[in-house]
């Protein structure tokens, strides 16, 4: 009898996978999301945010002299040792989940919304900040932008930026 | 003569309870030593400032609690007091003390983390001990039958799903049926880009790779039909969670999905529709 009950489940799954459903939002929902899971992994290709950062110094005539772009993106070498230990690894995979709840926020945000309301924005702003003064210790100014990014198996064949703050002064 | 090829494949109930609780401290464990490490990413000058998360937190009342529950010293309480309640696990076994402290807590550093940190290995490490707590609050209630039952069920019952959806959507695309989002994913990924010789840029091996993963993938809920079936397929997907792990860096889900494994065999073991 049991094996028709998983049988139906995985019928029902299927046909739940053909059909859009709208999406419930909430803030406990979004804090127990957990609860949840819809177990997509990997799944679509698409544009991808991406974060780029600069710093600036005031030059003698009161001018801000800007730095080049830096691309945060967490990159770190393979380790077999980091299957039992990875804080690393795993802290970097955060930040980037950050950016893309960042884009989320930014994709959902009515028109005329400020952005700097956002929680996202204040933690991807912090960590600019982190960031950017590890790089460059005497910057008085920031700016940062997020860039989509659309790749091929090759090379990165699109790129519009969606968002660029104003020059900020350094806190 | 009538041959038992099943019996010494099958997963007895008190050995499946053990190698759940022992593998489910295993993953926690490193997850929580891992959170141990983090600390200072979680201070006032890290990425993780609570300063600034706790305006996530939609009620007064609610954020004032997690503003002391997340000061740096009795967060790391928290993360000390899990530590003890999983050798408690892995030692002397689920009891209804440990499981719904790891439980509650689970949800504490799930809620400093926004809901998440890892994604997918928050959600099963989550099922596996929502299925623990199912058993231990009915054996509270005098049916442990009944609950582990239904712990082993709830688990396989998830992490089938998982491995399920995760291949259906995958066949429902065009760049994973021709093999290009992997070459994509992988380039992204943590560990990435991807040597300009390395074979995996092939059309042909990604394409094969990409089909491979969807169609095992897609065929998951197959292995509940026999012991011997769920035990290969649960040897095919630890080399495929060390493959992510190895590729994307996602050591977590190695161990979360692994503490599904011994429910994925006894259910396998309950149901037994191939044997002869």
């Amino acid at each position: 009898m049991t094996i028709y009950w998983v049988i139906a489940y995985f019928l029902v799954l299927l046909v739940a996978l053909l059909y859009k459903t709208p999406i419930v939002r909430g803030p406990w929902l979004f804090l127990f999301r957990s609860f949840f899971p819809n177990w997509k992994f990997f799944h679509a290709v698409g544009y991808v945010p991406h974060l780029y950062a600069r710093a600036g110094k005031l030059n003698g005539q009161g001018q801000i002299e800007w730095s080049d772009w830096l691309h945060l993106y967490p990159r770190q070498p393979q380790n077999f040792w980091n299957l039992f230990h990875n804080t690393q690894t795993n802290l970097g995979l955060a930040q980037q989940n950050l950016i893309d709840h960042f884009w989320a926020d930014l994709n959902d945000a009515p028109d005329g919304h400020d952005p700097r309301q956002l929680v996202t924005y204040k933690m991807v702003s912090h960590f600019v900040d982190v960031k950017l003064a590890e790089n460059f210790p005497d910057h008085s100014h920031k700016q940062f932008e997020l860039r989509m990014l659309l790749d091929n198996p090759q090379q990165t064949t699109h790129t519009h930026v969606m968002m660029t703050t104003p020059p900020e002064v350094r806190l | 003569m009538n041959l038992d090829w099943l019996s010494q494949f099958t997963l007895s109930t008190p050995l499946a309870i053990r190698a759940l609780e022992c593998l489910f401290a295993l993953s926690a464990g490193i997850q929580t030593s891992e959170y141990l490490r983090m600390r200072s990413a979680m201070n006032a000058h890290g990425l993780w400032s609570w300063a600034i998360q706790r305006q996530d937190i939609p009620n007064p009342l609610a954020q004032k609690f997690f503003d002391r529950l997340f000061t740096e010293n009795a967060f790391s309480a928290l993360l000390w007091a899990r530590v003890l309640a999983l050798i408690s696990l892995g030692f002397y076994g689920a009891n209804l003390v440990n499981v719904t402290f790891l439980f509650v807590s689970n949800l504490a550093v799930l809620i400093r983390w926004r809901g998440a940190f890892n994604g997918g290995s928050d959600f099963m490490t989550l099922v596996v001990l929502t299925g623990l707590l199912i058993a231990q609050w009915l054996t509270f209630f005098d049916a442990p039958e009944l609950g582990w039952r239904a712990c082993f069920w709830y688990i396989t019952i998830q992490s089938m799903t998982s491995y399920f959806v995760s291949g259906a959507v995958k066949l429902l695309r065009p760049e994973w049926r021709n093999g290009s989002a992997m070459t994509i994913f992988l380039n992204a990924a943590i560990h990435g880009p991807l040597q300009q010789t390395h074979l995996l840029r092939k059309p042909w091996l990604a394409t094969l790779g990409s089909w491979t993963f969807i169609l095992w993938e897609c065929a998951a809920p197959l292995a509940l039909l026999d012991t011997r079936l769920a035990l290969v397929f649960c040897c095919i997907a630890a080399l495929f969670h060390f493959l992510v792990f190895w590729f994307f860096g996602l050591n977590r889900f190695f161990w979360a999905w692994l503490a599904s494994f011994p429910a994925i065999v006894w259910c396998a073991g309950q149901i037994n529709v191939l044997a002869v």
